[in-house]
């Protein structure tokens, strides 16, 4: 018995290795430039420039629009999750493909593609002028990096939310039906409280990368509002100044330990793990 | 009635995933060069893409990263999903716990660290070290795939048939591995798909000269996209799209038809499955394994150099005519902007033959010691150029002998004669209420500074604080008006009649004057910026003779011709602007400006590292807004 264990265990070596060698030790390169100075002495000036106005306010605003565009995509996501639960396997594992094909279309140049949908002579306005409705003027503002986030994250909440909706055992929802509960009852003493651990993950697969893309706030958002995703890539490409901009990294660092500790605490048997 | 509602509301998801993909397959389509004007139906496109070594490389380069990374991460993957499920516990979470490092951390700090780690490890950027980031980031997708199917198998039939006499890995294959097989497809298809979707992580640890569809896609942004590249997106998406649809469909009909229809469509998805996916790999690889080798094929290495140019700043029929000319072999590479290329150079990282900086960037490096001296009895042509350029060169290169003009221009405001009713002669248009939401500036400090430091009537290479306050104040006192800040896309922006003004390069003018015949550029009676873009040799070179042949053809009017054609910015080559045909150009006053506006122009000068953080940190400031 114990032989074969430690035999399977052998199994996880290569992993290990590799994510020594290409997770563990680029974090450690990471604080240690985040935390020394241009001369290699200790500091911890790099991390304190998130406290000037202009970094904090982008900080700011990245967390705002991040924390709409999750909450836009949940409630975009939960009932598509609970008809696709309901529906019968095969069609259903079908509009699951149907949803993650569009990242086949380069993540690029689907934004691009809203540019031209959004625009003031885009699609959209050109469709609403031709039916005469009044225009709408969304490009270059947050909500069009809102759609964008929206649009491109979408995806990552659709698919853990599915996993756990459809492993709802349908005895358990038929038993609180025959005890009398209401469809509302059901829904928020049952399939609520067995779908957390979806919800979370589904939560911070979309939350994070919102928090940290800089590329959809460039191209939606008419580079007029900087997002902290801006901030660092400017200080890297840009200004060439890799220690601010790793002691900037850090501070984003926060934010995914607070997702992981979330998942460690809600979703402890991986059952809201996406795939 | 409620199945009703809840086909409407999948109807509404969809439209709303696919509305951006139907506008790419559309744009496919568009005869127009410009994403902003419709030019009416064509197919030209799918044709030419297949002659476009550029694409066709990145394609291959993504397709095999993708299948090599998703096929390794597999292995990898499966093998610890395994291992890590006979571990206590504890010890599982701690696993769990990194291998969600990669899925959680921003794209950005995870391109960021793995590039630090190449670049402190010696590893030279390329290829390979895009390769082991795509496998770090996918073996956590295959992990979570295969570990709830493992969960789920049940560990006493493997137990039976290991007492039956199976021996471990025997039992594991006949046993195991069919009940998690549908997790280790759908891992290694997930990791394909993130392998093909990512940008960031790409564009931080790759190197020159290797090119993925995202990081050429992300440096034509700027540009404009060319249309090959929506034609390329469509045909992929499409194939997969029927690929999928395919598998898909024949076991949807097993259970209502008859068993034998019902063994013969799994039979055809079987196949499908096995051979035809595989199959199709194999032939993708071939063929595209074929185009690369012939476009890369091994040579003598003294017959090579190392362009490195600004991204659509040459006639890709001028870089065939040079090796076919020369034999000597060319290894393109682009950047978009000075302050990305700087860094390259000054590494040493790669060693460069030929580079085509700005005259500010040029200053900068030979104050730095990274260019050597041009020879010029090697570079004859150079009587091409007329003499004011090379006066004009001296403001940032103050003997002649590190640069070779290759073209120039000014930066105006271009602006839509329908929108604009007003005479446009002076920067403080781009202040006016009326304009709101009208205006594009550019997104660059020096260029956004120089506009508000002329409108000030100070220099545009002011080292004076109060001045560049000044300036800062009332750059963010334009914010309000401006619609976008921009770089190339003014081009695709001023051509759709998305914005009545724009600050513009005057070569990027000439073009957009072609599309859109009512736009006007003009240099502000302020003054402006006039600059040049030069060749000049990195001191690491290591063909120095033969960038000074490929200088020298550059030099040659006929070619410098073809190029000014191709790129619409002025050229310095003044034979080469004799034979003009369309007197229209030859006489425009937006490529050839009359000399007494170019006298309130200046040329950019490198100020210095401590300048250059003021600037960028007043620029910030502006920006955060």
């Amino acid at each position: 018995m114990t032989n074969k264990h430690s035999l399977k265990k052998l199994l996880a070596g290569p992993y290990l290795v590799w994510a020594v060698a290409f997770i563990i030790i680029p974090l450690i390169m990471i604080m240690y430039y985040g935390l020394t100075t241009e001369k290699g002495h200790f500091t911890f000036a790099n991390i304190a420039t998130i406290t000037t106005p202009d970094n904090l306010k982008a900080l700011g605003l990245a967390l705002l629009l991040s924390i709409i565009s999750t909450l836009i995509c949940l409630i975009l996501a939960y009932p598509l999750g609970m008809i696709l639960s309901n529906s019968n396997i095969n069609s259903s594992s079908f509009m699951i493909i149907l949803f993650i094909l569009p990242m086949w279309m380069n993540f690029l140049l689907r934004t691009i593609a809203w540019q031209s949908l959004l625009e003031k002579n885009g699609v959209i306005n050109s469709v609403l002028s031709l039916l005469h409705l009044p225009r709408f003027e969304m490009i270059n503002t947050p909500g069009a990096i809102i759609v964008g986030m929206v649009y491109n994250f979408l995806p990552f909440m659709i698919l853990p939310l599915y996993n756990v909706l459809s492993k709802i055992d349908k005895d358990v929802i038929n038993a609180a039906r025959d005890l009398g509960a209401n469809g509302f009852q059901t829904f928020h003493r049952i399939i609520l409280p067995l779908s957390v651990p979806g919800i979370i993950s589904g939560i911070t697969m979309v939350f994070v990368p919102s928090l940290t893309t800089f590329v959809i706030s460039d191209i939606l958002g008419g580079s007029k509002i900087l997002l902290i995703g801006n901030v660092i890539d400017q200080e890297f490409v840009q200004s060439s100044n890799w220690h601010v901009g790793s002691g900037l990294s850090l501070i984003l660092m926060i934010f995914i330990l607070i997702s992981m500790a979330m998942i460690a605490k809600y979703d402890k048997e991986g059952e809201g793990s996406a795939f | 009635m409620k199945k009703f509602i809840s086909k409407i509301y999948l109807a509404l998801i969809i439209i709303l995933l696919y509305a951006p993909i139907l506008t790419l397959v559309v744009l496919s389509f568009n005869s127009s060069k410009t994403r902003a004007k419709w030019g009416g139906i064509t197919g030209k496109w799918y044709v030419s893409l297949f002659h476009d070594d550029g694409i066709m490389n990145a394609l291959y380069t993504t397709l095999v990263i993708a299948l090599l990374s998703a096929v390794i991460a597999t292995v990898i993957g499966t093998a610890a999903a395994i291992g890590i499920s006979a571990y206590r516990q504890r010890t599982k979470s701690i696993f769990m716990g990194v291998t969600n490092i990669p899925m959680l951390n921003a794209d950005i700090v995870t391109g960021i660290s793995l590039m630090l780690l190449f670049i402190a490890f010696k590893f030279t950027l390329g290829f390979k070290t895009i390769l082991l980031a795509h496998i770090t980031f996918n073996i956590p997708y295959v992990i979570l795939s295969v570990a709830p199917k493992l969960k789920q198998t049940n560990k006493s039939t493997y137990e039976a048939a290991l007492d039956l006499g199976a021996s471990p890995i025997y039992a594991f294959f006949k046993v195991v591995f069919p009940d998690i097989l549908p997790g280790v497809i759908s891992g290694f298809f997930l990791a394909i798909t993130m392998s093909l979707d990512d940008f960031i992580i790409t564009h931080f640890t790759k190197g020159p000269g290797v090119d993925t569809l995202s990081t050429k896609i992300y440096s034509e942004v700027r540009k404009g996209i060319k249309p090959e590249m929506y034609a390329l997106s469509t045909i992929m998406f499409l194939t997969v799209f029927i690929l999928l649809i395919l598998i898909n469909t024949n076991p949807k009909e097993n259970k209502k038809t008859e068993h034998i229809i019902n063994s013969k469509a799994r039979k055809v998805s079987k196949l499908i499955m096995h051979r035809l996916i595989p199959a199709t790999m194999v032939v993708v690889i071939i063929i595209g394994g074929f185009v690369y080798s012939k476009t890369n094929k091994t040579v003598d290495s003294k017959k090579q150099l190392i362009v490195y140019n600004w991204g659509e700043y040459i006639d890709p029929k001028v870089l065939t005519m040079f090796e076919k000319e020369t034999g000597i072999n060319v290894v393109y590479e682009e950047f978009e902007t000075n302050e990305i290329m700087y860094p390259k150079i000054s590494s040493g990282a790669i060693s460069y033959d030929v580079v085509c900086p700005s005259d500010y960037m040029i200053q900068r490096m030979i104050k730095n010691n990274l260019l050597s001296k041009i020879d010029f009895d090697k570079v004859p042509n150079i009587k091409h150029i007329g003499s004011q350029y090379m006066k004009q060169s001296r403001q940032f290169d103050p003997t002649n002998e590190y640069s070779v003009p290759y073209c120039w221009g000014t930066v105006g405001i271009l602006y839509n004669k329908k929108m604009v009713k007003e005479k446009v002669d002076s920067w403080n248009i781009l202040w006016n209420k009326k304009y709101k939401d009208n205006i594009l500036m550019q997104d660059s400090v020096r260029d956004s500074f120089a506009v508000a430091l002329k409108s000030l009537g100070y220099s545009l290479n002011s080292a004076d604080l109060d001045e560049l306050n000044a300036a800062k104040n009332k750059l963010i006192k334009q914010k309000p008006l401006v619609q976008a800040y921009v770089i190339d896309q003014v081009r695709d922006k001023m051509i759709g009649n998305e914005a009545a003004l724009g600050v513009i390069y005057s070569g990027e003018a000439i073009y957009t004057q072609k599309e859109n015949p009512n736009l006007e550029y003009v240099i502000p009676k302020e003054g402006s910026n006039v600059w040049i873009d030069s060749w000049v040799i990195p001191k690491n070179a290591k063909h120095k003779e033969n960038a000074e042949k490929f200088i020298n053809f550059l030099c040659r009017p006929d070619i410098a011709l073809l190029n000014f054609e191709y790129i619409t910015y002025s050229t310095p080559n003044v034979d080469a602007a004799k034979l003009i045909k369309d007197p229209d150009i030859r006489n425009s006053k937006t490529a050839f400006p009359d000399p007494k506006d170019l006298d309130r122009c200046e040329t950019f000068k490198y100020l210095g590292t401590k300048y250059d953080r003021i600037y960028n940190e007043l620029w910030r400031e502006v920006k955060s807004k």
